[in-house]
C-alpha cells in the first residue's frame, strides 16, 4: 500500500507540497471561534438556560459538517487539481488495474480524514471535557465522525472518476449531495440525518423507530443501515465507474 | 451394686454414669454431688428466664405507633406552615431510624406541576420508649394527603392524615393564659379567624409555625418559662408582621417580670380602679363602667391610643414589621367580663391591619436567571473562558509552527511528524485534565441575591433569591442559617421533566435543604428572611425639599448608594459603618425640573442608574426594580434609598469547596412621598 502511485501522489500533493494545509487551516480557524463562542451562546429557547451543556454538541455537529464537506471536496479534487495525474492516465499509461487506483484513493481519503478528525480532536475533547460529556460518548463521537467522512467521502471518488473532465459538473453535484443527505434529509425522516441523530444520541433521546408494515425498526438501526448503504453504494458506484472508464 | 439398681435421674439420664465414674463407688457422695447438679441446674433456668422476661423486648421486632397533633389544636391556617407534633411510640426492640413526612407542593396555586417535599429527622427510639418529634410543616395544598413515615432498617410505618378536616381560611388567633380566667367565647365569638387556647408550653419554637397566626394574646400569663428558641421564635413572628396582645390583669406583678415586660410599650406600677368610657374607643355612646380594673403605667415607647382618667389604656409600638398592642384593662374579671360590648371592644382591638404592598416582590423566574448567567461577566464565575482562549490560541499557533517549520524545511521531516503527533496528543490529554478534572471549573454555583427591605426598630425583612446550577450530577445540600421564614421553590413553566424532591432535613436547630440536579441543571428559589440591620434611613418631608437622616449602625459597609425620588437621583458614594449624616435634598415639581449636575430631571427611571459590576446592573434592573413595575409603581411620590452591602453576611451556603458562593445584597428603604394633594 506504501507504493500506491496514487496515495504517494495524494500525500506528496497534500502534506509535502502543503496544497492540502489550506484544507486544515479553514477546518481549524473555523472551529476554534465556534468552539470559544459557543461559550457564550444561549440555548435555542431563550427561557431556558443550559449553560454549556450544549458546548461539545455545537462541537460535534460543527466538526461532522466541516469534514465530511471537505471529505466530499478532497477526493473530488477540488484543491490544487492541477497537480493530480488523471485517473485515466493512471489507467492507460502507467498500467494500473482498478483495484490499485481505487486502493490508493481510498487510502488517501481515509488518511485525510484520519488526519482531520486527529487535527480537531483537541478541540472536541476539551468541549468535551467542559460539557462534562462522558469520555465514551465523546470516543463515540470521534468514531461517527471518521464513519460519516468515509461513508459520504467515498461519493467525491464516485463524481471524480465518473466527470472528471467536467469540473464544474462536479462540484455542483457534490454540493447538492451534502446538502440534500447532510442538511435536508432531516425534512424527510429525522433518523437517517446525521446531524440529528448525533445530537439524538449526545442529548441521550430516543429518536422516533421506522414503522413498516407493523413492524417497528429502532432509529439507530436505520441511521446506521442507511450510511451503511450510502458507503457501500458509493463504493459499488466506484468501482463500476473505474470498469467503465477502463474499458471506454 | 449393679447399674440396674440405681434409679435414674429425672431429666439427667447420663449423670449417674458420671457420677459413679467421679465418684470411685461412694453411692451417698454421689447422690448429694447429683442433688447439688440438679439444684445449679434449676436455678440456671429460672436465671435464663428472668433475663428472658427483662430482654424480652430485645428479641421482638420494633413496633412503632405514630400518633400525629396537627396544627394549634387541629387548626391551622390554609396556605401557611403549621405545627406538627408527632409522638413516635415504640413497644418493640430500640429502633433507629428516620421520621420522614411528604407534604405537596406546587400545584395549580402556584402555576406549576405538583411534586413532593420531605421533611426528614433522624430519630432514634429506644425499647419500650415515646418520643415527640415536632415539625413545621408547609403543604401548598391538602387534596393530597400528608405521609408520616417511620423508616427504619428493620421496619416502615407509615400514616396518611387527610388535612382537609383541620383547615381554616383565616389566620388562628392564639390565647395564651395561665389560669384560663378569660373566657376565650368573649374574644372568640366576634371574630372571623379561630382562636385557639393555648398552654405556653405549647407555643412553636419555631417561628415559621407562627405564620399561620394573625394575633397572639397573652392574659394573666408569666412568659418566665418560654424557652429560648420559643422566645427567639416568638420575636421573630413579631418582627416579620406578627401581632402581640398583652391584655392588663390585676396580677400585675406578672407583667414587671422582664421576660414580658420587654414586649410592653409602658411600665406597669400597679393597679387601681378606674372609670372606663367605651365610646372613646368608636364603640358608640356607651355609658362609662365604673370600677374597671386597669394596671397603671407610664409609657416607655409607642403610641398611647385610649386613655382613661389620664393614664394610658390602649397602647401600640411596632417590632419590626409587627405590632404590639397592650391594653391596660383587666377584661377577664367583673364588671367588664360581664359587659356585654366587650366582644365588640375587643373586635377593634384584633383588627386585622392590611399588608403594606408600598415594598415590591423581587422578580425572580427563568428569564431573569438566564439573563444573568449568560453575562459575560458572570460566565468567567463557572466557565474558564480565558483558559479555553489561551489553550485554542496556542493550539492554533503550534501548529501554524510546524506548518511553517515543515515548509521552511529546516529539520528533518520525519521528526516534525513525530512532533506534531505527539504535540497534538499533549494538548488533547493536557486540555482534558485541565478542563475536566482540575481547572476552573466548580462542580455548581449558588448565587444568592438579597432585598433588606428596611422596617422599623433596625429589623430588615429580606427576600432571597437564590439559584442553584450544577455542572456535575451531584446533590446540593443547602444549609439555612436562623431567621429564615419560607422557602419557596419558583416552578418553572418551560421545563419538561417533573422537577426533583426537595428535602428538608430539620434537626438540631439548623434546617437543611437537599436536592438532587443534573449536569448543567438548576433550581431557584426565594428565600425570606428577618434580621436585624440597623442602618436607619428617615425621611422628613418639608415642602420643596427632602431631609434625609442616615445612621449605619450595622457592621457592614454600604457601597454605590442611592437616593432616587420622582424626578430625580443623587448617587450618594459609600456609606461606611458607624457613618451617620442629615441632608437635605430639593424635590422637583413636574412643572419645573431641575438640570443640575449629576442629576436628571426625567421621572424615576431605574435604568439609567449604573453599577461598576455587570451582575449587580442585571439584578438591580431585571429583579429588584423590574423595568415593567418600577417607573409606574414610584413615579408618583416615593423616595427610594438603596446601597449594596459590602461583604454580606451569607444566610444559605452550600459547605463544599466545589461549590461556589456569589452573594449580591441590596438594602432598600422606601418611603411614600405626599403628592401636592396631601399637602
Amino acid at each position: 500500500m506504501k507504493n500506491n502511485p496514487l496515495l504517494r501522489e495524494g500525500v506528496e500533493i497534500f502534506f509535502l507540497e502543503g496544497h492540502g494545509f489550506a484544507v486544515y487551516f479553514y477546518l481549524l480557524i473555523i472551529l476554534a471561534p465556534v468552539l470559544f463562542l459557543s461559550l457564550y451562546l444561549p440555548s435555542l429557547d431563550t427561557q431556558m438556560w443550559s449553560g454549556s451543556a450544549n458546548l461539545f454538541k455545537v462541537c460535534a455537529v460543527t466538526t461532522l459538517l466541516l469534514t465530511v464537506y471537505l471529505a466530499l471536496r478532497v477526493a473530488n479534487q477540488e484543491f490544487a487539481p492541477w497537480r493530480f495525474k488523471p485517473i485515466k492516465r493512471w489507467m492507460r499509461e502507467d498500467g494500473l488495474g482498478v483495484s490499485a487506483v481505487s486502493q490508493g484513493q481510498l487510502a488517501f481519503l481515509s488518511l485525510h480524514v484520519a488526519f482531520s478528525i486527529f487535527l480537531c480532536a483537541p478541540f472536541l475533547i476539551w468541549a468535551g471535557a467542559i460539557a462534562r460529556t462522558p469520555f465514551l460518548r465523546v470516543a463515540v463521537t470521534l468514531l461517527l465522525l471518521l464513519f460519516y467522512a468515509l461513508s459520504y467521502g467515498i461519493w467525491g471518488l464516485v463524481t471524480l472518476v465518473l466527470w472528471e473532465r467536467r469540473a464544474e459538473t462536479r462540484q455542483v453535484f457534490i454540493r447538492c449531495f451534502f446538502f440534500c443527505l447532510v442538511v435536508f434529509s432531516a425534512l424527510f425522516y429525522l433518523p437517517v440525518n446525521p446531524v440529528a441523530f448525533l445530537l439524538a444520541y449526545l442529548g441521550r433521546q430516543e429518536l422516533m423507530p421506522l414503522t413498516v408494515a407493523g413492524w417497528k425498526i429502532p432509529a439507530s438501526t436505520v441511521h446506521v443501515t442507511f450510511h451503511l448503504m450510502i458507503g457501500m453504494t458509493g463504493l459499488a458506484a466506484y468501482r463500476w465507474a473505474l470498469k467503465k472508464d477502463l474499458t471506454f | 451394686m449393679s447399674f440396674s439398681d440405681e434409679k435414674p435421674g429425672r431429666g439427667f439420664a447420663p449423670a449417674p454414669r458420671f457420677i459413679l465414674q467421679a465418684g470411685g463407688g461412694c453411692p451417698e457422695f454421689a447422690r448429694k454431688k447429683l442433688a447439688r447438679r440438679r439444684q445449679l441446674h434449676r436455678t440456671s433456668g429460672v436465671w435464663f428466664l428472668a433475663l428472658f422476661i427483662c430482654f424480652f423486648p430485645s428479641f421482638c421486632p420494633a413496633e412503632i405507633l405514630i400518633e400525629p397533633r396537627i396544627g394549634f389544636h387541629g387548626v391551622f391556617q390554609l396556605g401557611r406552615p403549621f405545627p406538627l407534633e408527632i409522638q413516635l411510640s415504640n413497644s418493640g426492640r430500640p429502633a433507629d431510624g428516620t421520621l420522614e413526612i411528604a407534604v405537596w407542593k406546587g400545584g395549580a396555586t402556584k402555576g406549576g406541576a405538583p411534586y413532593p417535599l420531605y421533611y426528614r429527622r433522624d430519630v432514634f427510639l429506644s425499647a419500650q420508649s415515646r418520643k415527640i418529634v415536632q415539625l413545621t410543616v408547609d403543604p401548598d395544598f391538602i387534596s393530597r394527603p400528608l405521609k408520616i413515615t417511620f423508616l427504619s432498617p428493620t421496619e416502615t410505618v407509615s400514616r396518611e392524615i387527610d388535612l382537609r378536616r383541620y383547615f381554616s381560611p383565616a389566620p388562628v388567633m392564639l390565647l395564651v393564659s395561665e389560669g384560663n380566667t378569660i373566657l376565650p367565647v368573649s374574644v372568640g365569638s366576634s371574630l372571623s379567624s379561630r382562636l385557639v387556647a393555648l398552654t405556653l408550653a405549647e407555643l412553636p419554637a419555631d417561628p415559621r409555625a407562627l405564620l399561620g397566626v394573625s394575633h397572639l394574646i397573652l392574659y394573666d400569663q408569666s412568659l418566665r418559662d418560654l424557652s429560648r428558641s420559643q422566645q427567639l421564635a416568638l420575636d421573630a413572628w413579631l418582627t416579620a408582621g406578627g401581632r402581640l396582645v398583652i391584655v392588663g390583669s390585676l396580677n400585675y406583678p406578672l407583667y414587671q417580670e422582664p421576660s414580658i415586660s420587654r414586649f410592653l410599650p409602658v411600665r406597669v406600677t400597679g393597679i387601681k380602679r378606674v372609670s372606663f368610657s367605651p365610646g372613646l374607643n368608636q364603640s358608640g355612646n356607651l355609658p362609662p363602667i365604673a370600677n374597671v380594673w386597669a394596671q397603671t403605667s407610664t409609657v416607655v415607647s409607642g403610641k398611647v391610643l385610649v386613655e382613661a382618667q389620664g393614664m394610658p389604656v390602649i397602647v401600640e409600638t411596632s417590632r419590626g414589621k409587627g405590632r404590639i398592642s397592650y391594653l391596660s384593662l383587666d377584661i377577664g374579671r367583673p364588671p367588664l367580663s360581664q359587659w356585654e360590648g366587650l366582644p365588640k371592644f375587643l373586635q377593634n382591638l384584633l383588627t386585622p391591619v392590611g399588608a403594606d404592598d408600598l415594598s415590591p416582590r423581587t422578580r425572580w423566574d427563568d428569564a431573569v436567571f438566564s439573563q444573568l448567567i449568560l453575562s459575560p461577566s458572570f460566565i468567567s464565575a463557572y466557565l474558564p473562558t480565558g483558559s479555553l482562549f489561551v489553550a485554542i490560541v496556542g493550539y492554533l499557533f503550534g501548529i501554524g509552527v510546524f506548518a511553517w517549520l515543515w515548509q521552511s524545511q529546516h529539520f528533518p521531516r520525519r521528526m516534525l511528524v513525530i512532533s506534531l503527533l505527539s504535540f497534538i496528543v499533549l494538548s488533547t490529554v493536557g486540555g482534558y485534565l485541565v478542563f475536566g478534572r482540575g481547572g476552573n471549573i466548580p462542580d455548581g454555583v449558588l448565587l444568592s441575591s438579597t432585598v433588606m427591605e428596611s422596617s422599623a426598630d433596625g429589623y430588615v425583612e429580606a427576600q432571597s433569591n437564590l439559584a442553584v446550577f450544577s455542572t456535575q450530577i451531584r446533590e446540593y445540600s443547602l444549609r439555612m442559617e436562623r431567621g429564615w421564614m419560607d422557602f419557596i421553590p419558583v416552578s418553572s413553566s418551560s421545563r419538561e421533566r417533573p422537577q426533583p424532591a426537595v428535602v428538608l432535613q430539620d434537626g438540631s436547630g439548623s434546617s437543611r435543604f437537599q436536592l438532587p440536579l443534573r449536569e448543567w441543571d438548576y433550581r431557584l428559589f426565594r428565600i425570606q428572611f428577618v434580621d436585624r440591620f440597623p442602618l436607619r434611613a428617615e425621611f422628613d418631608q418639608q415642602g420643596g425639599k427632602l431631609v434625609v437622616r442616615l445612621n449605619n449602625l450595622s457592621s457592614k459597609d454600604l457601597i454605590d448608594c442611592w437616593l432616587v425620588v420622582p424626578g430625580q437621583r443623587y448617587a450618594l458614594g459609600d456609606i461606611s459603618r458607624g457613618v451617620s449624616w442629615v441632608k437635605e435634598f430639593p424635590l422637583a415639581s413636574a412643572e419645573t425640573p431641575e438640570r443640575s449636575p449629576g442629576r436628571r430631571s426625567d421621572a424615576v427611571d431605574f435604568r439609567e442608574i449604573p453599577f461598576k459590576d455587570k451582575t449587580r446592573e442585571i439584578l438591580f434592573h431585571s429583579s429588584f426594580f423590574p423595568r415593567d413595575e418600577a417607573s409606574t409603581r414610584w413615579s408618583a411620590g416615593a423616595a427610594i434609598f438603596f446601597g449594596w452591602v459590602k461583604d454580606p453576611d451569607r444566610r444559605v451556603s452550600v459547605e463544599d469547596p466545589r461549590i461556589r458562593n456569589y452573594d449580591y445584597t441590596l438594602f432598600r428603604a422606601i418611603i411614600p412621598l405626599a403628592g401636592p394633594e396631601d399637602e
